[in-house]
């Protein structure tokens, strides 16, 4: 009986493991640091609504203050979506048969809500509040991107944990005006100097908090 | 030396093992790139979805689907009887009226709030300047003019100059009541604007009319020799 020899090309064997054994771990960290990042996950939501309501027509080109709709969000921790008949102040006289505002018009009649699909979820162990922003100099921008520029709503931000502490931890360059608050198309960090940002700062009287308990509560 | 190479099965695997690593990126990226009509896959609930009911969201208990339950036909909450009706409907004794409501003075901070509140719920009309040539109305106004009639049923009317000699006659109150409860064609704003907003845009407006109809006798006089010299 003959013996087993290894045959020469297992010399490679060696090269080839030492290599794997080098890139896999890279790889594996590259894997969860990008693909299971909610930057990837999260980002980038967009269901299709019941009706073909575009902001970038009603908020951009129209020019609608969010607040014309949004109304609570100054004053609430919720932001709430419109009620139809919001819709119909203007949409009884315009385009009233559109095909496209059926869905308007039937919620009108028979006074049931349009099953408008929620994007920006966070988990409900969270808690967040929109007067608490809005009122005190952080834009609707910073954490839903250009809204206006938008046919269907995304979510532009991942909405992590991570990414509240990183403006918790430095506000500065995201506070506004309160007068550019919904002005989307108005960049804070670029039409403001560093003083004016520190002047901002000290004007609402901002804290930056990362106590668990801001959020957890 | 000769390199000698493994069996040619050995290799192929190799190679399709290190061709499927490559795909991985490359989803990532295109997941990174475009949106996504469907909502992450959640593995682990956590307590991410609780036993709650938050505003809007959705109760399978009611026929109309809200948990937010709008009240109950035929009651009044605290306080919302409208029983000051100066302060509910802009009415005294039968009239319009020509003041603030009890508990409200006319101050610059009001006459802001009226103008902030204006340009976010009026603007989009009247106009800024309050001559009915908001955005919406002159998009409204192309749609009539149409040439194939009126796009989709169309009905616009035009949105009225506040600087109308009619409309420049109205008073406090009755402005109060146009932003409440609408006029003709013009909805109400009760449920998108409180009370107290109302009744500052009633006297922004009021404020926004004299300042299209002014007359030199309206400046202070101490600063009427300034103005007369930028104007000049
Ligand atoms: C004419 C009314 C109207 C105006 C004006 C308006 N919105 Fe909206 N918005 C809606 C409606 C209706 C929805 C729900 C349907 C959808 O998601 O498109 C919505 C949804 C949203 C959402 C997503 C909510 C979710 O489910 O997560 C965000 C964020 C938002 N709006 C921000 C804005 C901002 C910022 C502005 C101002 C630039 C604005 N909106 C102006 C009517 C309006
Ligand atoms: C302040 C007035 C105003 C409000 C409020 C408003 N819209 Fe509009 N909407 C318009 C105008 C103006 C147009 C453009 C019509 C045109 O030129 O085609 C329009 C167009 C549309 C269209 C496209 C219609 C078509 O056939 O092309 C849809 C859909 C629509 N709106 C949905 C909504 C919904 C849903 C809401 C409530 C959340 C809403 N709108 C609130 C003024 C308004
Ligand atoms: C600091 C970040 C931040 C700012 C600023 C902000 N939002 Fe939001 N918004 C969120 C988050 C986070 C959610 C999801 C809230 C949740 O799930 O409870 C959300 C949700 C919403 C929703 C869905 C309804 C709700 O409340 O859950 C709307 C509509 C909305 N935002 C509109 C606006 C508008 C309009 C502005 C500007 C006036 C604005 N937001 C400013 C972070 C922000
Ligand atoms: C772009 C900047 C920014 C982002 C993003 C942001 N915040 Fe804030 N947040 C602020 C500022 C500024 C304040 C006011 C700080 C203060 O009260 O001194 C604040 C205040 C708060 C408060 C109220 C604190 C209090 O004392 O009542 C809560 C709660 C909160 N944030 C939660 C969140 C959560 C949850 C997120 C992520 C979903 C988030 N924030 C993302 C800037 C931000
Ligand atoms: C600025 C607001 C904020 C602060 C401060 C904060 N968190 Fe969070 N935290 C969040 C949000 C928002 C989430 C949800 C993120 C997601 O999964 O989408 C979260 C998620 C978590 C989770 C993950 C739960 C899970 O199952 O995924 C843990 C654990 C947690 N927080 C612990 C803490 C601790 C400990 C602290 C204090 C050091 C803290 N948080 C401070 C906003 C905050
Ligand atoms: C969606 C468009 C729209 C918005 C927003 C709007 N209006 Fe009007 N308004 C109209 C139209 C159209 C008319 C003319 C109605 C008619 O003649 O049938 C009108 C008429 C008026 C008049 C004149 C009434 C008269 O006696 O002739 C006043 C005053 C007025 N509006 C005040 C307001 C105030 C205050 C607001 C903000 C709370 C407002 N409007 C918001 C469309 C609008």
């Amino acid at each position: 009986m003959s013996r087993f020899l290894f045959p020469r090309w297992s010399n490679l064997l060696l090269p080839t493991i030492i290599l794997a054994a080098a890139t896999i771990p890279v790889y594996a960290i590259f894997f969860v640091a990008y693909g299971l990042s909610p930057k990837t996950l999260e980002v980038g939501y967009q269901p299709e609504q019941p009706v073909p309501y575009s902001h970038a027509l009603h908020a951009g080109e129209l020019g609608l203050d969010c607040r014309y709709c949004h109304t609570s969000v100054e004053k609430a921790a919720h932001a709430s979506v419109p009620a139809t008949q919001t819709c119909m102040n203007c949409h009884t006289h315009i385009r009233p048969e559109s095909p496209k505002l059926a869905k308007i018009k039937e919620s009108y009649a028979t006074g049931l809500p349009v099953p408008w699909i929620r994007i920006h979820k966070l988990p409900e162990f969270a808690y967040f509040n929109h007067s608490a922003h809005v009122s005190r100099g952080v834009g609707c921008v910073s954490c839903h991107g250009r809204i206006d520029k938008m046919e269907v709503v995304y979510q532009n931000e991942p909405l992590s944990m991570g990414w509240c502490l990183e403006c918790h931890r430095n506000p500065d360059k995201n506070l506004r005006p309160l007068s550019e608050i919904t002005n989307l198309a108005f960049d804070a960090t670029a039409e403001l100097s560093a003083s004016e940002h520190q002047a901002l700062k000290t004007k609402f009287d901002i804290n930056p908090n990362d106590n668990c308990s801001t959020c957890h509560r | 030396m000769i390199v000698s190479l493994p069996p040619r099965w050995m290799l192929f695997t190799g190679a399709l093992a290190a061709l499927a690593l490559a795909v991985p990126p490359f989803v990532i990226a295109r997941v990174r790139a475009t949106p996504d009509p469907n909502r992450a896959v959640h593995i682990f609930f956590d307590m991410d979805f609780q036993p709650k009911f938050r505003p809007q969201s959705v109760n399978p208990l009611f026929a109309d689907g809200r948990a937010q339950r709008p009240s109950v036909l035929g009651t009044v909450a605290r306080g919302e009887a409208g029983l000051d009706v100066h302060l509910s409907d802009g009415v005294v004794n039968g009239k319009w009226a020509d003041t603030l409501p009890a508990g409200m003075t006319m101050s610059r901070e009001l006459l802001d709030r009226g103008q902030q509140r204006y340009n976010i719920y009026c603007s989009a009309c009247h106009g800024y300047g309050g001559y009915g040539d908001g955005t919406v109305n002159k998009r409204a106004m192309e749609l009539m003019t149409n040439s194939a009639g009126p796009a989709n049923g169309t009905s616009w009317v035009q949105a009225k100059s506040l600087h109308d000699p009619l409309v420049r006659e109205h008073p406090l109150g009755m402005l109060f009541n146009i932003a409440s409860n609408g006029i003709r064609t013009m909805a109400g704003y009760s449920a998108q604007i409180d009370t107290a907003d109302r009744w500052a845009i009633a006297a922004y407006v009021q404020a926004l009319q004299l300042s299209q109809n002014a007359s030199i006798q309206d400046v202070p006089p101490e600063i009427r020799d300034n103005l007369k010299k930028e104007v000049k």
